[in-house]
């Protein structure tokens, strides 16, 4: 009863936010709101016990996320431009979506009940046989580490591409930065 | 018998800090100022936090919960009167004073 | 916000407990909360932390700008590394079983490893992130 109150209270401060980002002129105030769409985000996961995400939210959701946009606001004008059109037919195509979508999570086995089909292949061993054989208490970086390897390479090569574009896309010598803007 | 007090100890503990938090908000929406504003917000950080993790110390007993959560109000001891000199810091950068009676 | 005494006095006293919490949460994260992920954003936000109080090029003198390159190629070097070298040892890619005379000590060196590759590159790629946003000078034609 307290955990439904608690996870209703959190998700209404979240569509609140949510709503004010979207209808919020001034971005910094957008930037602002951001970081507590995050945090709140983190409070929720920690809620619903998943610590390891809700950690990784809390540093880039409300931490380095919120200074990289910032710096770019930094760049450009922080007053956000006015719409050239009027957004009603997007807002009745958003709304049918998300009646669709709503409709389609009634046919999904109800929240966290352990009877629904994603816990019956391989989740049983991996939560009885996890800690004797790989020898880690935690379930979850075992699964991440061992268990799903692949796929946590191909995550770290995700971010590394990333990595890698940004460095394409952004680096310049600071001396041809100069002699760009004399030209 | 003292597992009783310690309890009741804690409720209250936790209740206080809970009104003191709401007590904070309210500050923060009711006050004139920037920085009346920052000054009421900055009791969420001491009074509030401060019972709050003083009624979950005494939950947690003589275990290593205390000790993360003294830690936990190390941090917050350090880093809110370091938010709050940031902020007003900022705002006298940019030119905001505080809102002083007219003198006629 | 540059100079400041106090934000000063407050960064150099958080850093270190900062980078050594992330260590904790690195290494820790076999028995709690953490692994490379969480540890590499908080590395990186410990030095994001540095560059806004002590300015830029002065994080730029203490963490270059090749350091975070070779940290962000080496953490997948490391964790490909690992799998190229169980199957140098006789067992399929990314089988830990083989690294140690047991597998379940051989499964815990693994992961060991594994996690270590994702933290430094996670870190690297962060600061990279930073790096080259926050180096960019505000051009004349973005003032309207």
């Amino acid at each position: 009863m307290s955990t439904t109150l608690i996870n209703t209270a959190l998700l209404l401060m979240m569509a609140v936010a949510a709503v004010a980002i979207a209808r919020t002129r001034n971005l910094f105030s957008v930037v602002i709101l951001g970081s507590l769409y995050s945090f709140l985000m983190a409070t929720i996961l920690l809620v619903l016990d998943a610590v390891d995400v809700s950690m990784t939210e809390a540093a880039v959701g409300a931490g380095i996320s919120t200074v990289l946009l910032l710096a770019t606001l930094y760049l450009t004008q922080s007053e956000e431009a006015k719409p050239h059109h009027n957004p009603l037919i997007p807002l009745a195509v958003a709304l049918v979506t998300v009646g669709l979508l709503a409709y389609g999570t009634l046919g999904l086995p109800e929240f966290g009940s352990p009877d629904s089909v994603i816990h019956k292949h391989v989740a049983p061993r991996y939560l009885k046989e996890g800690p004797t054989e790989t020898g880690v208490p935690n379930i979850v970086t075992a699964v991440l580490a061992s268990y799903r390897g692949f796929d946590t390479l191909g995550e770290v090569g995700v971010i590394f591409t990333a990595g890698i574009g940004v460095i394409v896309l952004l680096r310049r010598r600071w001396r041809s930065d100069v002699d760009e803007k004399d030209t | 018998m003292t597992h009783e007090i310690i309890n009741l100890a804690s409720w209250l503990s936790i209740s206080a800090g809970s009104i003191f938090c709401l007590i904070g908000a309210l500050g923060l929406l009711r006050m004139p100022d920037f920085f009346t504003r920052m000054h009421a917000a900055s009791v969420i950080d001491t009074l509030g936090a401060g019972l709050l993790l003083f009624g979950m110390m005494l939950q947690a007993g003589f275990t290593l919960v205390s000790v993360k959560l003294v830690f936990v109000g190390l941090l917050l001891f350090f880093t809110s009167p370091t938010a709050t000199h940031a902020l007003a810091r900022a705002a006298r950068a940019r030119g905001l004073g505080p809102k002083l009676p007219d003198r006629k | 916000m540059r100079g400041d005494l106090v934000l000063r006095v407050i960064a150099k006293l958080l850093i270190p407990f900062i980078l050594v919490f992330a260590l904790y949460v690195q290494f820790h994260g076999d028995f709690g909360p953490g692994g490379g992920f969480q540890a590499g954003v908080i590395v990186a936000a410990a030095i994001i932390f540095h560059a806004l109080i002590y300015g830029l090029p002065m994080t730029r003198r203490v963490v270059p700008e090749w350091v975070v390159e070779i940290m962000l190629a080496s953490g997948i070097l490391i964790f490909a590394g690992v799998g190229v070298a169980t199957m140098l040892l006789g067992a399929n890619f990314l089988d830990y079983s083989v690294l140690a005379h047991e597998p379940a000590h051989g499964q815990h060196r693994g992961i060991f490893l594994v996690e270590l590759g994702v933290g430094i590159t996670v870190t690297g790629v962060m600061l990279m992130i930073f790096y080259m946003f926050a180096g960019r000078s505000r051009s004349p034609h973005s003032e309207k």
